[in-house]
């Protein structure tokens, strides 16, 4: 089932390459520098997925003390936190040509770099504490109050870039929602979002393996 | 003994501790002078830049403050040996939680008292009509902090490099809470009433609503072992 | 604008490296694992084998070849 889901996720990165370069256009006033969107975009949406999977597998493991919902939530923590970390790099990547700046502290860049900062504590957590049940426990109280925090996120970053004091950089490729742009687009976030289910189920594999190994 | 008892017991038994060894208030106000003292040489001189940091720079005398007391909130069990006395303890933990809270939030607002004091004399800042307005917004505020830093206070009180991860734990959560009482204070002191700080007093309400009840639903939770 | 194809190669690049190190990170920490379940099986082994040879009594364990493996189809083998 892994080795299938692992096919599938290359299969779809492979055509997902194949359409930001082949089949997406060359953006009018950005240049071919706009394709970094076909990556950077899935691998932010990619990570939402996974900070979603691990608020609810830490409830569940709260509610059942179920070590099969703590592997959820460790390796998808894992995942959530590589790609939010890919994305921002791709974004700042792409930010250097078009904005002229590497980061700017506009409201959604703000925002994710909370998330990044806050799952990185997770996975720290994770790895200070040795006892495998109380860090699982320990684990799922973070991952749930990070989930909770979320919107108050949001909303405080929002309003502080918003209120009195208008957006002051557009940001960049906000597509027109022509065919060529969007196909490209969703093709790649499938892809990410299968590549991120590949490497979860791998990754809870290996952890149950691990704990067996230990027992 | 019931629910409220003990949580008073444990704010009371916290309160006396510091009352009498005063450790961790000499240290906050220690620090606090000397936020102060960096401040003024820094900014003493230019009085316009110092009135448009100052919301900054106060809040981060507050939460630096915060960080240091909420650190050290389970030092007394720890260095004592009365970890597994607070595991043993019967009935609902979350009594334990809330006089930790109680405790934590007295000491944090004293010091916020005479911090804020110490900059209103040493810079000459006129509160005036702001107080009330700023007295709700620090009340607010501390409280969050409070809140999440008793709870995380008590997760990373036993484990590796806990002085490191307790702050990187809680600062990113707290973000929320510190831009909405900066920007609030930043309000206030440039003279608007309370009214036009309202979404920020709202958003700190219901950070502060969100932050206790999770604690207190999870604080159990966390003191299993 | 320029196209700037240094950018695209970087961020693309950047991507495909940390994804690929990361695959790498998984394939090699269950070859670990494995390495570490098979050492167990073999002591285990051991360890049963053992009084076997002083005693005179049979054990009632069949004998085995090799790494003892439980059922094939209960547990999903690591390397497939």
């Amino acid at each position: 089932m892994v080795k299938t889901l692992g096919w599938v996720a290359a299969g779809a990165l492979a055509a997902g390459l194949v359409m930001a370069f082949g089949v997406a256009p060359r953006e009018v006033t950005q240049g071919n520098v706009q394709r970094i969107m076909y990556v950077h975009v899935p691998l932010i949406l990619a990570s939402y997925v996974a900070f979603v999977v691990l608020a609810l597998a830490s409830l569940v493991y709260l509610i059942r003390r179920d070590a099969g919902a703590d592997r959820l939530a460790h390796a998808s923590g894992e995942v959530g936190v590589m790609f939010v970390g890919l994305g921002i790099a791709t974004g700042s990547i792409w930010g250097k040509p078009t904005w002229g700046a590497w980061w700017t502290w506009d409201a959604r860049l703000t925002s994710v770099a909370i998330l990044f900062v806050m799952y990185l504590g997770y996975l720290l957590l994770r790895g200070t504490i040795d006892d495998p049940e109380r860090a699982a426990r320990y684990c799922a109280v973070l991952g749930i109050v990070a989930a909770l925090d979320i919107p108050l996120v949001h909303f405080s970053v929002y309003w502080w870039r918003t209120l009195h004091q208008p957006p002051s950089l557009m940001k960049p490729g906000g597509f027109t929602g022509s065919a060529s742009i969007l196909w490209p687009l969703l093709i790649n976030l499938l892809a990410f979002v299968v590549l991120y289910a590949y490497f979860v189920a791998r990754r809870v594999r290996l952890l149950r393996a691990e704990a067996e190994a230990a027992a | 003994m019931s629910y409220a008892r003990r949580a008073l017991t444990v704010a009371w038994k916290d309160l006396a501790v510091e009352r009498r060894s005063k450790e961790t208030l000499n240290a906050l106000v220690f620090f606090s002078l000397l936020l102060l003292f960096v401040f003024q040489f820094t900014l003493g001189g230019d009085r316009e830049r110092l009135a448009a940091v100052l919301p900054g720079v106060l809040w981060l005398g507050f939460v630096l403050s915060a960080l240091l007391a909420l650190g050290r909130t389970f030092l007394v069990e720890r260095e004592h040996d009365c970890w597994e006395g607070l595991l043993l303890a019967p009935g609902d933990k979350s009594a334990i939680y809330l006089g930790k809270l109680a405790g934590n939030l007295a000491l944090m607002l004293v010091v916020e008292g005479l911090v804020l004091g110490l900059f209103v004399v040493f810079f000459d800042i006129d509160l005036g009509r702001a107080l009330p307005g700023l007295l709700v917004v620090v009340l607010l505020g501390t409280l969050g902090l409070a809140a999440v830093g008793t709870l995380f206070a008590a997760m990373t009180a036993n484990v590796r490099a806990r002085e490191l991860l307790f702050p990187v734990l809680l600062l990113p959560v707290q973000v929320p809470v510190l831009l909405a009482t900066v920007k609030a204070t930043e309000a206030l002191l440039l003279g608007e009433p309370l009214g036009a700080v309202a979404h920020w007093v709202k958003l700190l309400l219901a950070a502060d609503v969100v932050y206790v009840v999770v604690s207190v639903l999870t604080f159990d939770v966390v003191l299993e072992g | 604008m320029p196209d700037n194809w240094g950018f695209v190669a970087a961020a693309y690049g950047l991507t495909a490296a940390v994804l690929l190190i990361y695959w790498r990170r998984l394939a090699k920490k269950e070859r670990e694992v494995e390495r570490l379940t098979a050492g167990r099986s073999r002591e285990r082994l051991t360890a049963e084998r053992g009084p076997e040879r002083l005693t005179t009594e049979r054990s009632r364990e069949p004998s085995r070849t090799g790494h003892p493996r439980p059922d094939p189809d209960s547990r999903p083998p690591l390397q497939q």
